[in-house]
């Protein structure tokens, strides 16, 4: 059973659902925000509100009473963002943060609900998204560039494998952006540090205007300049107190104070080796797959779009290499050099030379070891033709 | 990105232009002037449209009158000025010259590199 709120559009009573009226008042709200400062404000809500009206009497009929918050948003969407054509109101800050989103925010309106503070939500925009609008998202909640996010994403994607799933993750959780206040919602605010301080100056210069006394007008700047410094003074503790809670985290998670293993400083360096091992043969397999469409001939024996095929041959390498990384995490936190930065540096490039060193005497002595290594070298010389071909066509 | 999302500047600033031709050809009312932009490349909403009426209204373009509708309410339906008629006059004008330079424009060099 759902609430119903009785609402009056010029003159006539509307029942609406609860979420519907929402959504529209928050609707008008903006409408009113965005128009501020124009002489014919009220007349141009008037003229919304009429056409409101209208739209929801074509939905009403003898036996339904009732607008359904669906039918609201409808009609929001149809009667799309105010727009004021006076330069005030071209949206701030828009065009600075709006990159290659910015066609998406372009025609959407920023500000969603009443009052100023609306709180941003993530969403999915499907506007000029490539694989499930995330990032989109994820740009348009934190005001930035959609491209950079996607960069960020592709890097954590690679070094982590978590990336992906994270992103499989949101894709599933986060919903998609399917009306107009969505939109507005996830993108919030022009940007709500801007918004704020805009405000902020707005309220003091109105405020100094109307105290013609001195005396007054000092005492006013003098509590704004207060209130200003009492804002940045919350803002730090804050940012401070996260910072040092992120660190406590880390730190514990990181620094347990165990005795060091016996046979660290074999076990350490070597699976350091093997992981990059497993990450170069990713990487290979990875570009071998976008070149050749398979794995250095071997199909993969399924239909996935191609770049799901890719995040499939990403993901099974991770997982290989999962637990050497665990057991390497394991021994470092153990080890005896743990707090020197160079101690892992240093014993990769030990097991390096000791790897070198190795073929080379394989190389030496043994035939068959040799052929191998000759054609290892060769197939690799193919393989970076080939790499050179694909960009070259690019 | 498609053609139209390279213009939204041009579309805004001709928008105004289209509302008047559209207010010239008969009186309207808004639901009347959004159904004869849709699937134009103008197609546009009331969010936009209301803003725009009382700004020209404001500018003496146009006028409305309330008018009775056969259901429903009395509707907004507006209607040329004389100062709307000379700025149409103008603006087409303008707009003439505009395409006629659009087309001139560039004949001659892309003839040369055939």
């Amino acid at each position: 059973m759902n609430k119903v709120i009785i609402i009056h559009l010029n003159g006539i009573a509307y029942q609406l659902e609860e979420d519907g009226y929402e959504a529209l008042r928050a609707y008008l709200d903006s409408a009113s925000r965005r128009l501020e400062g124009n002489p014919d404000r009220d007349e141009i809500i008037a003229d919304i509100e009429h056409s409101i009206a209208d739209k929801f009497r074509g939905v009403l009929s003898a036996n339904k009473t009732v607008v359904m918050t669906r039918e609201v948003q409808d009609v929001i969407a149809e009667m799309g963002p105010v727009q004021d054509d006076a330069p005030a109101a071209a949206a701030p800050g828009r065009t600075a943060s709006g990159g290659p989103a910015g066609p998406a925010a372009g025609s959407m309106p920023p500000p969603p609900a009443g009052g100023g503070s609306a709180p941003k939500r993530l969403f999915r925009i499907r506007e000029g998204a490539k694989i499930g609008g995330v990032c989109n998202g994820l740009a348009a909640y934190f005001g930035a560039d959609v491209t950079l996010v996607r960069v960020l994403f592709a890097i954590v994607g690679i070094s982590f494998g978590a990336g992906i799933l994270l992103y499989v993750a949101l894709m599933i959780i986060v919903p998609w952006a399917e009306t107009p206040a969505d939109i507005a919602a996830a993108h919030g605010d022009p940007s709500t540090t801007d918004e704020i301080i805009r405000r902020a100056k707005e309220g003091y210069y109105a405020g100094l205007r109307s105290f013609r006394d001195p005396a007054n007008r000092r005492q006013w700047k003098k509590q704004f300049k207060r209130e200003m410094r009492q804002h940045r003074r919350e803002f730090r503790d804050t940012m401070r107190r996260n910072l040092h809670d992120w660190r406590q985290q880390w730190h514990h998670h990181w620094n347990p104070d165990h005795p060091a293993h016996a046979g660290w400083w074999v076990a350490y360096p070597l699976l350091g080796l093997l992981s990059a091992v497993v990450s170069i043969v990713c990487v290979a397999s990875v570009l071998s797959l976008i070149l050749t469409g398979s794995i250095f001939g071997i199909l993969l024996p399924f239909t996935f779009p191609f770049w799901l095929q890719i995040v499939f041959v990403i993901l099974v390498f991770r997982l290989i290499s999962w637990p050497l990384k665990a057991m390497r995490y394991g021994y470092y936190s153990n080890g005896p050099y743990y707090p020197h930065p160079f101690a892992h540096l240093l014993h990769t490039v030990v097991w390096l030379g000791v790897l070198v060193f190795g073929v080379w005497l394989l190389d030496r002595h043994s035939p068959q070891a040799h052929e191998v290594l000759i054609r290892c070298r060769h197939e690799f010389h193919e393989f970076l033709a080939q790499v050179r071909d694909w960009w070259a066509r690019q | 990105m498609s053609i139209n999302d390279n213009f939204p500047a041009i579309r805004k600033g001709l928008l105004e232009f289209l509302v008047l031709k559209i207010v010239a050809a008969e009186k309207v009312y808004v639901a009347n002037i959004l159904a004869q932009l849709s699937g134009t490349e103008f197609a546009t909403q009331e969010g936009t449209l209301y803003p725009l009426l009382s700004k020209m209204r404001r500018e003496e373009l146009v006028d409305y009158e309330w008018k009775e509708s056969e259901a429903g309410p009395p509707r907004k339906y507006y209607l040329l000025t004389a100062k709307g008629r000379e700025q149409l006059r103008e603006t087409n004008d303008y707009w003439q010259k505009i395409s006629e330079t659009v087309k001139s424009l560039g004949q001659v060099p892309a003839e040369n590199s055939k």
